[in-house]
């Protein structure tokens, strides 16, 4: 009767299940179908133990009211009211009644539900959540703490209950907290995402990100506070890492004198050190951002630069400590020691390339000027072997002079002796004459060997040597004419003072010149030009081969004396100073002349070369001796 | 200059250690009979061949074993009997120069340079000696 009035209900019918027996009851879908269970007392009382205990299992418990038939049955079912959310008599309530309290019992135990559904969900927070969440009341007191909190100031919810901020930590944290929260009290304004420090009595500092909101009670009256801080000591340190760690890279790249840059894959500037900008000649990093090097320097070794940097993207492969040198824009050369790496970002990617480089020019000036000084010693380490050699020569042709010109003595005069006996006889005495020659010839030799070794221990007057030369050529003016030899002389304006041994200066001359007509059999022209010349740079406006015995700025007197003969024979170019060596045949001379001609050269500090003329019409001579003051 | 058959040869000593030397300029000097020769060829032994030998001219090696040119002139010198006489030192160690002039002098010496011709010697032995033979 009951259910069928629920089913009658107007506005929200009930649906009704009528279950008479406990196991049908079982089958039913309390959670989904069922709002309200209905006992009878009557018919299920002594099931009703099983009842509950089914209930209890289920995940939502419908409101549970008893079905009595008069006011008197209560008393003897006390267990079972003490059971129930609600119960109706069927005898003393109208029917109306009846569905009254059935609906009111159902929103009842619907809010109870939810009641302690927020209530469950406030404690699964306050139990798991890893942050510091507290309650707290008007006077900033803890009423309830996340149980994290606890754990993490090592107290128990007793304990902190009731405790304040200044319990826990030093003024310098707890003052401004609590001023922040009566600051919330009064304005009612939440406070979001403060980083604070704490400071715990221990001494021990914690970082915290917190935030605060007013409390308020069902009537909105402010009562509290309620404040969730997360701990972010170890965001703060990573970020305090990261710092440090930035801080450390700026000084790097601000301090080194090395140049620092990282360029993206175009070749453009990411990042250039203070060296870098300064090399590039940019007024400031911003200016260099975003640019290439051939922005500010368009000149070979930007070229090299992207060529190299290209390379190293296509191969991903580092460049390391290689040498390069730079024409700075004042012309002054530096060399910069490399190296360039490929440049990763996080995931591995490759976005660019990453270089340093160091100015070495000065380690380059020192190595060079070893080297040089290497060369000097080496070519001294040769010129003394010269010196040596000349010595020993020396010494050798004393010891042969004597040696042989007593023999040649007493063929000499053994000829002569026979001469005279064999005057009558023609031929014969043509003998004697050819023998006389050879002895002479041989005599010639021997002067030769000694004037090769001659003593340097001359005295030396400085004498202008265009007079010298000039002097020589008239003193030879008829082996000239004789040999069809024009001479054509193109000697300096000024005086070439030069430091000489008179003689011996002659004989150079003389030896040259006799060579000269030596290889103009049929005649030919003879140029003798003389110049000053100041030496600029070594070997650029004398000679290829003057290195160490001219120093840059000496004058120099040049003297340039061409032929125009057959020339030199490449093959014979390295031979020509050489002692004994001659193109001539053997009745023409010992072969000392040039070797001769050299010593006494040297011998004045002087550098002589035989070359072909440039235009290929015979050979010429070039000297170069020492311009000295007129004394 | 051609000697006087009538006067007697000219007594010409020569110290050299080279016996072909010395025989090939003995050979020639006494060809014509204007010259007699006495020849040494142990330096040692100049100064008395010198003394015995008497001669109005040394010709004298400067390079010699034993006692060389300068030591045997120092001694010749130094005895009165033989300090009068001229000397010519020939030596093989000249210099072109020097040896292209025939007799010069050097350091108040007179010197001829090996090898050496016969017109040469005898035109030299003649202007040391001033035509006294």
């Amino acid at each position: 009767m009951l259910g069928k009035q629920l089913e009658a209900t107007e506005g929200e019918p009930y649906k009704v299940h009528f279950v008479t027996e406990i196991k049908a009851l079982q089958e039913l879908d309390i959670a989904s179908d069922c709002d309200a269970l209905l006992v009878d007392y009557i018919s299920f009382s002594n099931e009703f133990e099983s009842i509950l205990g089914w209930l209890k299992r289920e995940k939502v418990r419908p409101a549970i009211l008893g079905i009595f038939q008069r006011q008197e049955d209560l008393s003897d079912a006390a267990d079972f009211v003490s059971a129930l959310d609600e119960f109706v008599l069927l005898d003393s309530m109208r029917s109306a009644e009846c569905l009254l309290r059935i609906a009111r019992t159902i929103e009842r135990c619907e809010r109870e539900r939810a009641l302690v559904m927020d209530q469950n969900l406030l404690q699964s927070l306050l139990e798991s959540i890893p942050d510091a969440v507290y309650f707290k009341d008007d006077k900033s007191r803890f009423m309830r703490v996340s149980k994290a909190m606890l754990l993490k100031y090592g107290k128990d919810f007793e304990s902190i209950r009731g405790m304040t901020d200044f319990d826990l930590f030093t003024d310098e944290h707890a003052r401004p907290a609590y001023e922040d929260e009566m600051e919330i009290m009064r304005t009612g304004k939440a406070i979001v995402g403060k980083l604070e420090k704490e400071t715990l009595k221990s001494g021990k500092v914690k970082w915290v990100n917190t935030t605060k909101v007013p409390l308020s009670d069902e009537r909105g009256r402010i009562i509290g506070t309620l404040g969730i801080s997360r701990d972010i000591s170890d965001l703060q340190e990573a970020q305090e890492n990261l710092r440090a760690e930035r801080n450390l890279f700026r000084s790097i790249l601000n301090n080194l004198p090395d140049r620092i840059y990282v360029k993206d894959l175009q070749g453009q500037y990411l990042r250039a050190n203070p060296s870098q900008i300064q090399f590039l000649g940019a007024p400031s990093e911003k200016a260099v951002i975003g640019t290439t090097m051939f922005d500010h320097l368009k000149d070979e070794a930007s070229r090299r630069a992207f060529a190299i940097e290209a390379q190293i993207i296509r191969e991903i492969k580092p460049l390391l400590n290689k040498e390069y040198s730079h024409l700075k824009r004042n012309g002054e050369s530096v060399w910069y020691l490399t190296s360039k790496v490929p440049f990763f970002d996080e995931a591995g990617e490759l976005v660019g390339t990453i270089g340093i480089s160091r100015d070495i020019t000065f380690q380059k000036q020192t190595e060079l000027r070893l080297r040089e000084a290497i060369q000097t010693l080496e070519e001294t380490k040769l010129q003394m072997i010269e010196v040596e050699k000349f010595n020993t020569i020396g010494r050798m042709a004393a010891g042969i002079a004597h040696e042989v010109k007593n023999p040649l003595a007493v063929v000499s005069l053994g000829l002569e002796f026979l001469e005279d006996k064999l005057k009558a006889e023609a031929k014969l005495s043509e003998l004697v004459i050819d023998m006389k020659t050879a002895i002479e010839k041989a005599n010639t030799i021997i002067f030769d060997l000694m004037d090769y070794s001659a003593s340097r221990e001359d005295s030396m007057v400085a004498q202008d040597i265009n007079t010298q030369i000039k002097r020589i050529l008239k003193l030879m003016q008829h082996n000239f004419e004789k040999g069809g030899v024009m001479v054509c002389p193109e000697f300096s304006e000024e005086a070439l003072w030069v430091e000489m041994e008179p003689s011996r200066m002659e004989q150079v001359f003389m030896n040259l010149f006799l060579n000269a007509l030596a290889v103009m059999p049929r005649g030919g022209d003879l140029t003798v030009r003389t110049r000053a010349e100041r030496l600029k740079q070594a070997g650029a406006n004398v000679s290829a081969k003057i290195t160490e015995r001219f120093r840059i700025g000496d004058h120099l007197a040049i003297i340039e004396i061409e032929d125009s003969g057959s020339g030199i024979d490449p093959a014979h170019a390295d031979k020509i100073f050489d002692p004994f060596f001659s193109t001539r045949s053997t009745e023409d001379g010992t072969g000392l002349g040039l070797s001769v001609t050299r010593n006494i050269v040297e011998m004045h500090r002087g550098l002589i070369t035989l070359e072909n003329r440039l235009d290929q019409r015979g050979a010429c001579a070039s000297l170069i001796f020492p311009i000295t003051q007129k004394s | 200059m051609k000697k006087d058959q009538k006067n007697t040869p000219c007594r010409v000593l020569v110290i050299d250690d080279e016996a072909p030397f010395t025989r090939m300029l003995k050979m020639n000097l006494e060809d014509g009979g204007d010259y007699c020769v006495e020849v040494v060829n142990e330096s040692p032994k100049a100064c008395a061949v010198a003394r015995s030998f008497k001669p109005d001219i040394i010709l004298l090696d400067v390079v010699m074993p034993e006692a060389d040119g300068g030591d045997v002139a120092t001694r010749i010198r130094e005895h009165p009997a033989t300090a009068g006489i001229p000397i010519i030192f020939v030596s093989a160690m000249v210099s072109r120069k020097e040896s292209g002039a025939g007799l010069y002098q050097s350091g108040g010496e007179h010197f001829l340079a090996k090898p050496v011709s016969r017109k040469v010697l005898t035109d030299s032995i003649s202007e040391v000696l001033g035509g006294k033979h």
